[in-house]
C-alpha cells in the first residue's frame, strides 16, 4: 500500500463532454476541483462541499454523482458530463427551455445540479411521474424557487421529448 | 420637502405586466454564469481563516512558527497585524436606544463566538492555506459563554466588554391610551413567541476577490454582495482607501435574501492583505464557515397582548421584542433593527387598533452576530400578531377569517397609532379571497372527516402588509434622518438601442428582464433593444443596496425617470421632424408617430440618429444628451399586502407535518413581471416553511453551533415542499412609477405565521398549542400528549423598570 502526500500528481484517462483527454490531476483534489480549476468548467457549482445540496451534480457513465464527493482520480477511464454539455450548438435543450418556461431558476446556482439530475432522470424514465421527479430531485437543494417550478418543468420537458421522439 | 426625484413621469403599459421570460436565463441554464468563485485573476493567491473554537475565551497565545514554515505560505496575520490600519467596523442603528459596537476584522484579545475570524492565511491554494490553518496553536482561556438572551439582557456575566450590560438596544413607546385599552378590555390575551435561529443560508457562500495594483494605486474588488457601493464606502471609511480608485464589482450572485446585505471582516481583510502582498487574493468560504459566521437571523423572543372588547374588537396591542443578537453589532444592519422593527412598525398590521405600546431590546450573547435574512423584524412580528389572533379567535369562537375581518382596516387613507399613513390596500379583500381559495365550509367538513379516521388536518392563515420599498420615505415616517440614495442611467445610441445601468444589483431577481420593461414602456422601443447592466460595478449607477423589497420599486423608478430624459428628447426631435406639436407625438412599438395621424411616423432609431448626427433636424435651442442618470426616492412610505392559507397534516405516529397546499394573495400594485413576482412568493413562502417546520441553528450548553451542515441544518427540500395557488389584487401605488410596490420579503414575513396556525389547528383535538418554531417531529410528539414548553412573558411591570418607564396597572390580568 503506498501513501499519498498533498502534492501527489496522478495522470487520469478522461473524457469529459465527449473529448478524451489524458491529464495530470492533483491527488487530494477533487472531481469538482479538476473540472473547475483545471478544465475551466465552472458551470459545476459547490454550494456545500459535503455531499448534501447536488449543486455539483454531474453524469459520470450516465449517473448522477456529486463531483464534491469524487476525487479527480475517480475520473481514470470515466466519461463525465456537465452542464456546458447539455445544450445543443447555440440553442437550449429541451430541459433547459422548459426550465426558463417556468421559472424554475432565479440565481441560477443549483440550477446545473438540478439540470444533470433531471437529465439522469429523463434518460433513465423518460416519461415520468409527478412522484417519481420529486423522488430523483429531491438530493438537490434550491433556495429561491420553492421548486414547484422545476417539477413543472421536468415534467413539461419530458412531454417535449417525448413528442419530438415520435 | 417635495424633491423632483420623488416624482414618476406617467408610463403607457405595454410590456410591464406582461410575463416574459428572462434575458438572464440563458447563461444561468448554460454554465455559463460568472459567479465569484468563477472568476480568477493571475497570480491570485487563496485566503482561510483560523475561527474561534470558544464561544468565549481570552487569546493567551497564538503559534503560527510552523505554519509560516509551510511551503506556499506568504502570509499569516493576526489582529496585532492589523489594528494600526483598522481598528474594526462600529456600527449603530439610529433608533433609540442603540448604543455602538465595534466588530473587530479578526479577534483581539478575546473570541466571542464559535467561528469569529481570528487569524488570516494566505496561501498557493485554499488547500495549502486551510493546511496551514490547522497548523497554527491557539491557546484560549475559557470565559463564561453568555448564551441566554433573556437572562443577559438583564445583566450578570457579559458577552462583550464594549455592552456591559449586554444590552445592544433598549427603547420603549406608547401611542393612544393603551392603559384605558387594557383597564378596559372585556378579553385580555397574550403569549409568548420563539421562533428559532435560522441562516438565510444562499447556495452560493460569501467570497470576494481582491486585486490591489499598486502601480496605478487602484483596488478592484469582485464581491458577492446586495450593497456593493457601501462596501465601497467602507473601502473609504474603514481602509482608507480613495473611492475614486476603488471599483466595487458585483459579479452573478447566488442568492443573498440579506446575509449579503453585510460588510463583513472577510471582506476587509482581502483588500489589506492584497495591497500588502500586491497580489490578488481570493477568500470564498465554505458551508460549515456560512452556518458558524455568515450572519444568523429572525431569533426573537416576542412577547403580544391583545385587549379586546366583549365582540372580539381589538383597542389595544403590547409588544415586547426581544433579539439575541449575538456578539457584536453585523455592520451596517445591527442586532437592533431586528427586535425595533418587531416592535415599532408590525403590531398593527392591517388592523384597526387604536392604541400601541412596546419594549424593544437586544441582547448580546457569544453567538454568531444577528444579521439581515428576508423580513426582517417583520417575520416574528407578523409571527406574533397573526398566530395571537388565532388565539383571540379561538377563545371566542370565531373562524380565523371572521376575527380577522371584525378587526381588519375598513377604509384608506388610514393612520396607525405611530402616525404611519397608509395610503391605499386591499386588505379586506385579501381576507375574502383567501376564504374562498381555500373553501372554507368544505376544509371543515374534510378536517372533520380526516378526524374520524385518525388523520389531523390543520389550516392556518396569515395576512400581512409590508413597506415597500423601503425608502426615505419610510425613515422619515419613523423619525429617522438617513435618506437612501439611488439612480440609474439610461443611454440611447445613435442606431436606437439602448443601455440601462442600475445601481441595484440581482441576487437572483431578474433585473436584467423587469429594468428592460420598464425602460421599452417609457421610451416606446422593444425589449429586445435594449441591455441592462444591473449595478454589476460601482462604476455604473449608484444604489443603496438590493434590500427591503425595494429594488422592483426604487430601481424602476430610478430607471422611469432617466428613460423619461430621453423620452423628452425624442419628443422633441420627432415633433420637428413631423411637424406636430410635441403633446401629439406618440413613442410606440419603435415609431414615432402623431396622435390621430398614424401615417405621420417616423422610427425612433431613425429619431436618435437624427439627433447623433443631423442638427438640420433638430427644433431650436436643442441640446443633444442621449445618456441620463437619474435618481428616484418617495416622499412618503409604500406598502404592499397580501395572505397566506396553508393546509397541513400532521401524521400521529411520526410528528411529521406536511404541508399539503399553500394559497397566496399577494397586492404588489401594479406587476412589472407576473411570473417574476409569483416566484418570489413561492420561493420566500418556503423559506418560510423551513424556518416553520425544519430550520433550525442549535448552540449546545457551550456555545458550539450543533449545525453546522445541511445535513443538520435542514432546509426544505423538493419532497417536502408545496404546490402553490396565488392570486394577485392590484391596488397601484400613486406614487412609483406606473404603480409598482415591491414585494420581495412577503413569502418569508408572512407564511411562518400560516404554519404554525395551521399546525395549531391540526392540534386541536389534542388540545395544545405551540408558540414556538421550528414545529420540529420532536415537538409535535410531545404537543400531542399534552406537553407543550410553554414560556410565560416576562410581567409588564419589570420590562417597564427596565426600560426606565413609570410603572402602572398593567391591566394584563385576565377579566374574562
Amino acid at each position: 500500500m503506498t501513501s499519498t502526500s498533498s502534492s501527489d500528481r496522478i495522470e487520469i484517462d478522461v473524457e469529459i463532454n465527449g473529448r478524451r483527454r489524458a491529464v495530470v490531476v492533483n491527488a487530494r483534489d477533487t472531481l469538482a476541483d479538476h473540472l473547475r480549476n483545471d478544465q475551466k468548467l465552472t458551470g459545476t457549482k459547490l454550494g456545500c462541499e459535503q455531499g448534501v445540496c447536488g449543486a455539483c451534480t454531474i453524469l459520470m457513465d450516465g449517473a448522477a454523482v456529486r463531483s464534491c464527493l469524487t476525487l479527480a482520480a475517480q475520473g481514470d477511464g470515466r466519461s463525465i458530463r456537465t452542464v456546458e454539455d447539455l445544450s445543443e450548438g447555440s440553442s437550449l435543450s429541451p430541459l433547459q427551455e422548459a426550465f426558463k418556461k417556468h421559472h424554475a431558476l432565479q440565481c441560477g446556482f443549483c440550477t446545473a445540479g438540478f439540470l444533470m439530475s433531471a437529465t439522469e432522470l429523463l434518460e433513465s424514465n423518460p416519461s415520468p411521474t409527478r412522484d417519481e421527479v420529486v423522488e430523483a430531485l429531491s438530493g438537490n437543494f434550491c433556495r429561491c424557487t420553492g421548486y414547484q417550478t422545476i417539477v413543472a418543468a421536468v415534467l413539461d420537458a419530458s412531454e417535449q421529448i417525448g413528442n419530438a421522439n415520435g | 420637502m417635495d424633491n423632483p426625484h420623488f416624482n414618476s413621469p406617467p408610463i403607457t403599459r405595454n410590456m410591464i405586466g406582461k410575463r416574459v421570460p428572462r434575458s438572464e436565463d440563458a447563461k444561468l441554464l448554460t454554465g455559463r454564469g460568472r459567479y465569484l468563485n468563477d472568476i480568477d485573476v493571475e497570480g491570485q493567491l487563496h485566503a482561510c481563516f483560523v475561527r474561534s473554537p470558544a464561544a468565549h475565551g481570552r487569546i493567551l497565545k497564538i503559534d503560527t512558527s510552523v505554519a509560516s514554515a509551510l511551503p506556499g505560505v506568504h502570509l499569516i496575520w493576526t489582529s496585532a497585524d492589523i489594528e494600526s490600519q483598522c481598528a474594526g467596523m462600529e456600527a449603530q442603528f439610529s433608533a433609540d436606544g442603540c448604543l455602538p459596537m465595534t466588530m473587530p476584522l479578526l479577534a483581539k484579545d478575546v473570541v466571542r463566538y464559535v467561528g469569529e475570524p481570528v487569524v488570516l492565511v494566505v496561501a498557493d491554494s485554499r488547500a495549502v492555506a486551510e493546511d496551514a490553518c490547522d497548523l497554527i496553536g491557539l491557546d484560549l482561556e475559557d470565559l463564561e459563554a453568555v448564551l441566554d438572551p433573556r437572562a443577559s439582557i438583564q445583566g450578570g456575566p457579559v458577552a462583550n466588554g464594549e455592552r456591559p450590560d449586554n444590552v445592544g438596544i433598549r427603547g420603549h413607546a406608547s401611542f393612544g391610551d393603551v392603559d384605558e385599552a387594557f383597564n378596559n378590555a372585556a378579553h385580555v390575551v397574550s403569549a409568548l413567541y420563539h421562533p428559532g435561529r435560522v441562516a438565510a443560508a444562499p447556495m452560493e457562500t460569501r467570497g470576494c476577490l481582491a486585486d490591489y495594483d499598486w502601480a496605478q494605486d487602484r483596488l478592484k474588488l469582485w464581491v458577492s454582495a446586495q450593497m456593493p457601493h457601501y462596501v465601497k464606502l467602507c473601502l473609504n471609511l474603514y481602509l482608507g482607501f480613495d473611492e475614486s480608485r476603488c471599483e466595487v464589482i458585483s459579479p452573478d450572485t447566488g442568492g443573498g435574501f440579506g446575509q449579503k446585505a453585510h460588510v463583513f471582516p472577510e471582506e476587509m481583510l482581502m483588500p489589506l492583505a492584497s495591497k500588502h502582498l500586491r497580489s490578488p487574493i481570493k477568500w470564498v468560504e465554505d458551508r460549515r464557515e456560512n452556518l458558524l459566521a455568515g450572519s444568523h437571523a429572525h431569533e426573537q423572543f416576542v412577547t403580544i397582548e391583545y385587549a379586546a372588547n366583549a365582540d372580539g374588537r381589538i383597542t389595544g396591542v403590547r409588544t415586547h421584542a426581544l433579539v439575541d443578537g449575538g456578539a457584536y453589532h453585523m455592520p451596517p444592519q445591527t442586532m437592533a433593527v431586528e427586535s425595533w422593527c418587531t416592535a415599532a412598525v408590525t403590531p398593527t398590521g392591517v388592523y384597526d387598533i387604536p392604541a400601541t405600546e412596546y419594549v424593544y431590546e437586544a441582547a448580546v450573547t457569544n453567538k454568531c452576530p444577528m444579521g439581515a435574512y428576508r423580513g426582517v423584524g417583520y417575520m416574528a412580528g407578523t409571527l406574533a400578531r397573526e398566530c395571537l389572533m388565532d388565539d383571540l379567535g379561538r377563545k371566542l369562537n370565531m373562524s380565523p377569517f371572521d376575527i380577522r375581518r371584525l378587526n381588519v382596516v375598513p377604509e384608506f387613507p388610514w393612520t396607525n397609532p405611530q402616525g404611519i399613513v397608509f395610503d391605499e390596500g386591499s386588505w379586506l379583500e385579501t381576507i375574502n379571497v383567501l376564504e374562498e381559495m381555500v373553501d372554507y365550509p368544505a376544509f371543515l367538513k374534510r378536517q372533520a372527516e380526516a378526524r374520524k379516521a385518525g388523520k389531523y388536518l390543520g389550516l392556518g392563515i396569515s395576512v400581512f402588509v409590508e413597506s415597500s420599498g423601503e425608502s426615505t420615505g419610510m425613515l422619515k415616517a419613523h423619525g429617522m434622518h438617513e435618506i437612501y440614495h439611488d439612480t440609474a442611467t439610461v443611454k440611447m445610441d445613435s442606431s436606437g438601442s439602448v443601455t440601462v445601468t442600475s445601481g441595484l444589483n440581482s441576487q437572483g431577481q431578474g433585473h436584467e428582464t423587469t429594468l428592460a420593461q420598464v425602460a421599452a414602456d417609457v421610451l416606446g422601443v422593444s425589449f429586445e433593444s435594449i441591455v441592462v447592466d444591473a449595478g454589476t460595478s460601482t462604476k455604473g449607477a449608484y444604489g443603496s443596496g438590493t434590500v427591503g423589497s425595494r429594488a422592483g420599486v426604487i430601481a424602476s423608478g430610478c430607471v422611469n425617470r432617466a428613460a423619461y430624459a430621453i423620452r423628452e428628447k425624442l419628443v422633441a426631435v420627432a415633433a420637428n421632424m413631423l411637424e406636430s406639436s410635441e403633446d401629439d407625438i406618440v413613442l410606440e412599438n419603435g415609431m414615432a408617430s402623431v396622435a390621430g395621424a398614424p401615417e405621420s411616423q417616423v422610427s425612433i432609431a431613425d429619431v436618435a440618429m437624427a439627433i447623433y448626427w443631423d442638427e438640420s433636424l433638430w427644433p431650436v435651442g436643442f441640446e443633444p444628451e442621449m445618456e441620463f442618470t437619474k435618481a428616484w426616492d418617495t416622499s412618503r412610505p409604500m406598502f404592499s399586502n397580501g395572505g397566506h392559507a396553508m393546509i397541513v397534516e400532521l401524521d400521529p405516529a411520526t410528528g411529521f407535518v406536511n404541508v399539503e397546499q399553500v394559497f397566496s394573495v399577494e397586492d404588489c400594485g401594479v406587476m412589472i413581471n407576473p411570473t417574476i413576482v409569483e416566484g418570489q412568493i413561492r420561493g420566500g413562502v418556503v423559506q418560510g416553511i423551513g424556518l416553520g417546520l425544519f430550520e433550525q441553528l442549535v448552540y449546545d450548553k457551550d456555545g458550539n453551533l450543533s449545525t453546522t451542515s445541511f445535513l443538520d441544518y435542514q432546509t426544505p427540500t423538493m419532497d417536502v415542499s408545496p404546490p402553490f395557488e396565488i392570486r394577485h389584487l392590484e391596488t397601484p401605488s400613486k406614487i412609483s412609477a406606473s404603480g409598482v410596490k415591491g414585494m420581495g420579503e412577503s413569502g418569508l414575513i408572512a407564511a411562518p405565521a400560516a404554519v404554525l396556525n395551521a399546525v395549531n389547528d391540526a392540534l386541536a383535538p389534542f388540545g395544545s398549542v405551540l408558540y414556538e418554531l421550528p414545529a420540529t417531529p420532536e415537538k409535535m410528539m410531545r404537543a400531542m400528549q399534552g406537553l407543550v414548553d410553554l414560556e410565560g412573558p416576562e410581567p409588564w411591570s419589570k420590562l417597564w423598570e427596565r426600560a426606565g418607564v413609570e410603572p402602572r396597572e398593567s391591566g394584563s390580568m385576565e377579566t374574562a
